[in-house]
C-alpha cells in the first residue's frame, strides 16, 4: 500500500487499537478533528470518544493521565500537537514516568508521540527537536523514524514496549515521504539502527529528516566515485552501539549529522562512544554537522542558514574523505 | 483570619459555637465572622421544581450517576462498549461543611527585636466533641483508633531510629494529622486506588503495608519495597493494594490518579482514586490541570486537600488569597466538602461520600481537611517560625486525644483497654523495627538494575473483556 509517513502513523495506530483493546489515544484535537496533522483522522468514528479522547489543553495532565491509565494495564498513546509542547510535561515524563520502573517496579507502557523538527518555517515553538532532553533521562526510550515503513513498524513496536517511549515524528517528512508500506504485522525493532544505504568509503550516522538529506548527497557523490554509507539510527535511546561500530569499522571514517542543535547534541555522545570502542579502526577525525546553537529562527533564509544543508554536508564529506 | 470563603450551609449553629464566636470576637477586637451573609434555607422550603434560591444550601442528589447519551443523543443505559459516550452530570450540590467549629485567628507578620516573625491571635478554646460517626460500627471506630495509634507509634519509632543514625536522610511526620490519613484511607474499598503524600504514612498502614516496610524505606534497606532505590513513603503496589508511589514533586499525582480512574473506566469499572495534597502543593499548576481533567472526564478522583496551614515555613496566606481551599471546587464544577481534619469521623464521612459518588460514576470530589502540622517540615526543622500560641490551640485538637475521649465517653473503651491497646501497638512496632533492622543494606550492583522493563513485567488490563464489574 502506498502511504505517506503520516498515513503510516495512522495505520499503525488503527492496527494496534484493533489488535489490542488496551491501546487507546488521548490528546488535543485528536477526535472529531483527527489531530492537527490528521494522524488520528477517523479513528474516533471507529473506536469512539473514550478510546480516542480529546483532552483539555494541558500537557502535564495529558501525560499524567497516560501514566495513571498505564498503571491499570492500559497502553495509552498520547499525542502532542507539536513536540515543542512536551516541555510543558517535562516533570511528568522525567520524574514520574521515567523513574517508575526503577523506583518501584511499576512499568509505564506509554507512547508520547507527535510532530518534531524544522524545515517548514514553523518558528521557534513549532520546529524544535527535543530529543536530547529525554535521551539524557534513563528509563525512557526515544525513537524517530525516517521512512514511512519505519514510522509504522517503530510505532507498533513502541506501543507494545513496556517502557515510556518518546516517539518523534518528523513533520517535514509527514507528507513528503510516500512509499510502499506493508500491511499488518510489520514491526521494526527498537534499539536497532538501519543501514539506509551501504557504502565503503565513509559513514554518515544520522536520523530523522537528515536521512533523506544524507541519501541525496550520497547519490550525488556516488557520481564522483565516493561511496557513502548512511546509517539511520531510528532509536536514539538506547543507541545501537553495535550497529554504529560495525559501520565505522566498515568505512573507518564517520561523520555525524543531526538537525538538533550542536552543544549537547547526540553527535557528542556518539563521538565519545566511537573513541572508546573504535579508536583503532578510524582513519580520520570524527566530524559533525548539526544545526547552529540558536533557537529555530522563523524567516526562511534564517532557518535555511540554521539547518544543516546538502551543500555543507557534501563539502564536509569530501574533506573527511581526503584523510 | 477567619475562614470565610465558603458559602454558609450550616443548618444551625450550635450554642457552643456561638459562645466561641463571642470569645473570638473579643480576642480579635471586633466581629470575627465575615462569613457569607447567606441564610440557610432548609431544603424542604425550596420551591419544588422551580427556581432555586440564589444562595441557599444545595442538597445532595441521591444518585450522582451521570446521564449517558447513546448514539441517538437521548439518555440511555450505559453502553459498555463505549463507556465514555456520556454527558457531564449536572452537579446539583457542590458544597458541604461538616465542621462543628470554625477557625478564627489572625496570623500577622511582626518585627520582633529586628527579626521578622509571625504572631498568632485567637482564642485558645477547647474543641467540640467529635461528630457521631456515620456508617461506622463500634468495632470500626475502635479499629480506626488503633490505626491512629499505630501511625503515631511508627513515627515515634522513626524518630528514635533517626536519633540512632539509622535513618538515611530525613524523617517526615504526620503528627496531628493521623486522623485524616487513617480515616480517609479507611473509607476506600479493596478495588479503589490511592496514592499517599509524604505525611500519609497512616494511609499506607491502613492499606495493608506492614510498618517495617516504611521503616526499611527510611533506613534504605535491601528488603524495603523499593529495594533501597527510593526512601520514605515513596513506594506502592500495583497488583494487590492498588497504591501508586508518589514522587517528590507535589501535585503530579493528581493527573496520574485521574488517569488511574480513566484506565479502570476503559475496563468498564468506576472506581475511586484517592490522593492528598497540601496547602502548598495546591498552588502548583498541575493541581489545576489534574483536577480539571478529572472534572471534565467525570473521573472518580477523591482529592483531599490537607490544609495544615503551613507549607514548610510558608503560611497559608502566602500561598493563596482564599481561606477555604474547598471553594476552588466551584471553579471546576465539582462538589466540595470541608471537614475538621482532626475529627476522624468527619474525614471518614466525607471520604465515604466522595467514594460512593465515584463508584456511581459521579466524578471527582474535593475535600478540604483543616488541621495543623504539629512538627517541623521534617525532622531537621524545629519550626521556630510557628507561633507557640498556634501550636497550643491545635494541641487541644490532637486527633488521638479527641478520639480517645470520645471512645471513653461512649464507654466503648475504658482506660485499661486503651492502655492494653497502646502496649500491643508498641510491641507490634518494636517487632516491626526488629524485622526492619534485620534487613541488610542493598548489594551495590542493584544500582544498575531495573531501569527498563525488559519483559520482567507483563502489564495488561485485568478487566478487559470480562464484562462490567462494580467495585
Ligand atoms: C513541586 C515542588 N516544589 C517544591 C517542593 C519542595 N517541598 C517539599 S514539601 C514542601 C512544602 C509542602 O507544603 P504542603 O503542600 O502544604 O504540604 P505539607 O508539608 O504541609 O504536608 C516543599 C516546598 C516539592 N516537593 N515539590
Ligand atoms: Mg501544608
Amino acid at each position: 500500500m502506498q502511504l505517506t509517513y503520516v498515513e503510516a502513523i495512522r495505520l499503525a495506530l488503527e492496527e494496534e487499537m484493533r489488535r489490542d483493546p488496551a491501546v487507546f489515544l488521548l490528546g488535543e484535537d485528536i477526535g472529531v478533528y483527527g489531530g492537527a496533522f490528521k494522524a488520528t483522522a477517523g479513528l474516533i468514528d471507529e473506536f469512539g470518544p473514550v478510546r480516542v479522547m480529546d483532552t483539555p489543553l494541558a500537557e502535564s495532565a495529558l501525560v499524567g493521565a497516560a501514566i495513571g491509565a498505564a498503571y491499570t494495564g492500559m497502553r495509552p498513546v498520547a499525542e502532542f500537537q507539536f513536540m515543542d509542547f512536551i516541555a510543558c510535561a517535562y516533570n511528568q515524563i522525567v520524574n514520574f514516568a521515567a523513574k517508575s520502573h526503577y523506583r518501584w517496579q511499576a512499568p509505564v507502557p506509554i507512547v508520547l508521540r507527535g510532530p518534531a523538527g524544522g524545515g517548514v518555517h514553523g518558528g521557534p515553538f513549532h520546529s524544535q527537536n527535543p530529543e536530547m532532553h529525554f535521551v539524557h533521562t534513563p528509563g525512557l526510550k526515544v525513537v524517530e523514524p525516517a521512512t514511512a515503513v519505519d514510522a509504522k513498524g517503530l510505532l507498533k513496536s513502541a506501543i507494545r514496549d513496556n517502557n515510556p517511549v518518546i516517539f518523534l515524528e518528523h513533520k517535514f517528512l509527514y507528507r513528503r515521504v510516500k512509499e510502499e508500506v506493508p500491511e499488518g504485522e510489520h514491526l521494526a525493532p527498537l534499539g536497532k539502527a538501519r543501514v539506509a544505504r551501504p557504502g565503503r568509503d565513509l559513514s554518515v550516522i544520522t536520523y530523522g529528516a537528515m536521512v533523506p538529506l544524507a541519501l541525496e548527497v550520497a547519490d550525488r557523490l556516488a557520481g564522483e566515485g565516493l561511496e557513502l554509507e548512511v546509517l539511520d539510527l531510528r532509536t536514539l535511546l538506547p543507541l545501537d552501539v553495535e550497529g554504529m561500530l560495525a559501520s565505522a569499522r566498515r568505512t573507518s571514517k564517520v561523520l555525524i549529522l543531526h538537525e538538533d542543535t550542536r552543544t549537547g547534541g547526540l553527535a557528542g555522545e556518539i563521538t565519545a562512544l566511537l573513541q572508546e570502542h573504535a579508536y583503532e579502526d578510524l582513519d580520520g577525525p570524527i566530524l559533525r554537522l548539526t544545526a547552529a546553537d540558536t533557537p529555530v529562527p522563523f524567516s526562511p533564509p534564517l532557518e535555511e542558514a540554521f539547518l544543516p544543508s546538502a551543500a555543507r554536508l557534501a563539502e564536509m564529506v569530501k574533506q573527511l574523505a581526503r584523510y | 483570619m477567619a475562614d470565610n470563603d465558603a458559602p454558609n450551609t450550616t443548618p444551625a449553629k450550635p450554642a457552643a459555637e456561638a459562645a466561641e464566636k463571642s470569645v473570638a470576637e473579643k480576642a480579635n477586637g471586633g466581629p470575627a465572622s465575615s462569613e457569607s451573609p447567606a441564610q440557610p434555607v432548609p431544603a424542604a422550603s425550596r420551591p419544588a421544581g422551580g427556581a432555586r434560591p440564589q444562595r441557599g444550601p444545595r442538597r445532595e442528589r441521591p444518585d450522582h450517576r451521570p446521564r449517558r447519551r447513546g448514539p441517538g443523543g437521548g439518555a440511555t443505559e450505559p453502553n459498555p462498549a463505549r463507556p465514555g459516550a456520556r454527558s457531564t452530570p449536572r452537579v446539583t450540590e457542590w458544597f458541604q461543611d461538616l465542621r462543628q467549629e470554625r477557625l478564627r485567628f489572625e496570623l500577622e507578620e511582626i518585627w520582633d527585636e529586628g527579626k521578622l516573625a509571625y504572631r498568632w491571635t485567637g482564642a485558645i478554646t477547647p474543641p467540640p466533641p467529635l461528630v457521631e460517626p456515620r456508617g461506622l460500627s463500634r468495632e470500626q471506630c475502635i479499629e480506626i483508633f488503633r490505626w491512629m495509634l499505630l501511625n503515631r507509634a511508627l513515627e515515634q519509632q522513626l524518630e528514635n531510629l533517626y536519633k540512632q543514625s539509622r535513618v538515611v536522610g530525613g524523617v517526615y511526620f504526620g503528627l496531628g494529622q493521623e486522623g485524616c490519613s487513617v480515616a480517609s484511607a479507611y473509607a476506600l474499598g479493596p478495588n479503589d486506588w490511592m496514592a499517599p503524600m509524604i505525611r500519609n504514612q497512616g494511609s499506607l498502614l491502613v492499606r495493608g503495608f506492614p510498618a517495617r516496610d516504611i521503616m526499611m524505606q527510611y533506613m534504605a534497606r535491601a528488603d524495603s519495597p523499593t529495594g533501597g532505590k527510593d526512601g520514605t513513603s515513596h513506594f506502592g503496589d500495583l497488583e494487590s493494594r492498588h497504591v501508586v508511589a508518589p514522587i517528590s514533586m507535589l501535585g503530579d499525582l493528581i493527573p496520574v490518579m485521574a488517569g488511574v480512574c480513566l484506565g479502570e473506566r476503559l475496563q468498564g469499572r468506576e472506581i475511586a482514586a484517592m490522593t492528598w495534597i497540601g496547602d502548598g502543593g495546591q498552588s502548583t499548576g498541575v493541581f489545576h490541570e489534574g483536577l480539571n481533567l478529572a472534572a471534565v472526564q467525570n473521573l472518580g478522583l477523591v482529592l483531599i486537600v490537607e490544609n495544615n496551614l503551613w507549607a514548610y515555613s510558608t503560611p497559608l496566606q502566602k500561598q493563596t488569597r482564599i481561606r477555604d481551599l474547598a471553594i476552588r471546587a466551584r471553579a471546576y464544577g465539582i462538589p466540595a466538602m470541608i471537614v475538621d481534619g482532626t475529627d476522624p469521623f468527619q474525614v471518614y464521612q466525607a471520604a465515604h461520600q466522595a467514594i460512593e459518588r465515584a463508584h456511581a460514576g459521579g466524578g471527582p470530589t474535593l475535600i478540604e481537611a483543616k488541621l495543623m502540622r504539629m512538627k517541623g517540615h521534617a525532622i531537621h526543622d524545629p519550626a521556630a517560625y510557628v507561633p507557640a500560641a498556634m501550636l497550643e490551640f491545635w494541641r487541644l485538637r490532637d486527633p488521638i486525644a479527641r478520639l480517645e475521649i470520645w471512645l471513653k465517653r461512649k464507654s466503648w473503651l475504658d482506660e485499661a483497654a486503651i492502655e492494653e491497646m497502646r502496649r500491643a501497638v508498641e510491641s507490634e512496632i518494636l517487632a516491626e523495627r526488629d524485622a526492619a533492622e534485620a534487613s541488610p543494606m542493598p548489594p551495590p550492583e542493584r544500582a544498575f538494575e531495573g531501569v527498563y522493563c525488559d519483559g520482567c513485567h507483563d502489564p495488561r488490563p485485568r478487566f478487559l473483556g470480562r464484562g462490567r464489574r462494580r467495585p
